[in-house]
């Protein structure tokens, strides 16, 4: 037998009726979902970092690296500006689930210190030199509009301090380093 | 409704039906299911599901696109998309459930068109025959067969909905017809 007429033969069994099921459309029907919503850029990310089985470490990466980037092309004025910090702060955090969390501090703190050097002056990062096992150290500091100092630790916490308790704090880690 | 021919009108509508979609519109999603389930339920029956499990299929592959109604790009790719949710839905079930035997369609009804009594009956036992040869082949080459000729997707549509390229999905048709020739003679006698 030809290709032709085999094709022939695979279409007309194709006209070959099948009796669907009553009702099927209508239990169908009744299975759509009260909110029918396309997943969100955010879940789609992590959804797709899934589906790659990347490490969670290389996954934090480039999430931080498309925040930056993100920061980046805005021109660092954002109306989402500190948004992106803090949801990549959560994120990284979920991401890395406790491993590690001295590295990822370190690295969340960078993309915050990137962010900021485009937004205010005088933005010191000390997170290549300093021991990020250390919770009160000091990874960014820089200077308010008041004359005060807003200080970001190694446990990410944030603090507003005097230029007197800034220099004490800048001694305490320089005595540190000197053991 | 035939969603594989290419004028305007169908692809404006189908363009639109995807908008909605992505909207999250339900009565765009009711929409949907009018369109398809019949074409879905007859696919999996062709693919060699049982009519109990074709039916169970059907309303997993729906669900399985509401979740991934994001995916959908456009109303062009629609009919692929859809086929592609239910060829996969059919592979997880064939893995699940191990079973590469298919069943077939009950009974073959051929329109009366005036032909003689034993050619109609010679006729309906080579498209038994075929049918039958069709149920037989391996897995991914029935899909490619069912697809194209009896859901009549084209090559395009068809590969995309199969998940390969073209030339891979061409070389699955050529790879069924040559397993299918096998089952007539030259003169397309039964072997």
């Amino acid at each position: 037998m030809n290709e032709e007429k085999l094709e022939k033969l695979l279409n007309e069994l194709a006209d070959v009726t099948e009796p669907v099921p009553p009702h099927l459309a209508e239990k169908i029907k009744h299975q759509i979902p009260q909110q029918l919503s396309p997943h969100r850029g955010g879940l789609d990310t992590v959804n797709i970092i899934i589906d790659l089985r990347i490490s969670k470490l290389a996954a934090a990466a480039a999430i931080i690296v498309t925040m930056i980037l993100c920061a980046n092309f805005l021109g660092g004025r954002s109306p989402a500006g500190d948004g992106i910090y803090q949801g990549g702060k959560l994120l990284i955090k979920y991401c890395l689930g406790g491993i590690g969390a001295d590295r990822s501090n370190v690295l969340i703190a960078k993309s915050r210190y990137e962010y900021l050097a485009q937004r205010v002056k005088d933005v010191v990062y000390y997170g290549d030199s300093v021991d990020p096992q250390d919770s009160n150290v000091v990874l960014i500091q820089w200077k308010l509009s008041d004359g005060e100092y807003r200080v970001v630790f190694g446990d990410l916490r944030e603090k507003t301090v005097s230029a007197e308790e800034l220099i004490r704090l800048q001694a305490q880690m320089l005595q540190k380093r000197a053991r | 409704m035939e969603y594989s021919d290419s004028s305007d009108k169908s692809e404006q509508r189908c363009n639109s039906l995807a908008a909605r979609l992505r909207a999250g519109n339900r009565a765009a999603a009711a929409e949907l299911v009018d369109i398809y389930y019949e074409q879905i339920y007859v696919f999996f029956r062709r693919l060699g599901h049982s009519c109990q499990v074709s039916e169970d299929l059907t309303q997993e592959s729906f669900l399985a696109a509401w979740q991934h109604i994001g995916q959908l790009r456009s109303g062009k790719t629609l009919n692929s998309w859809m086929y592609r949710i239910a060829g996969n839905v059919s592979k997880l079930y064939w893995r699940g459930h191990k079973v590469s035997k298919a069943v077939s369609i009950e009974g073959i009804d051929v329109p009366d068109d005036g032909e003689p009594e034993c050619d109609k009956t010679g006729h309906l036992e080579r498209l038994g025959r075929l049918k039958n040869a069709v149920a037989e082949l391996p897995i991914k080459l029935r899909q490619a067969v069912v697809l194209h000729y009896m859901q009549h997707l084209t090559i395009a549509e068809a590969a995309e909905a199969a998940g390969v390229r073209g030339g891979t999905f061409k070389s699955r048709l050529n790879r069924a017809l040559k397993i299918l020739k096998n089952h007539f003679s030259e003169d397309g006698e039964l072997l």
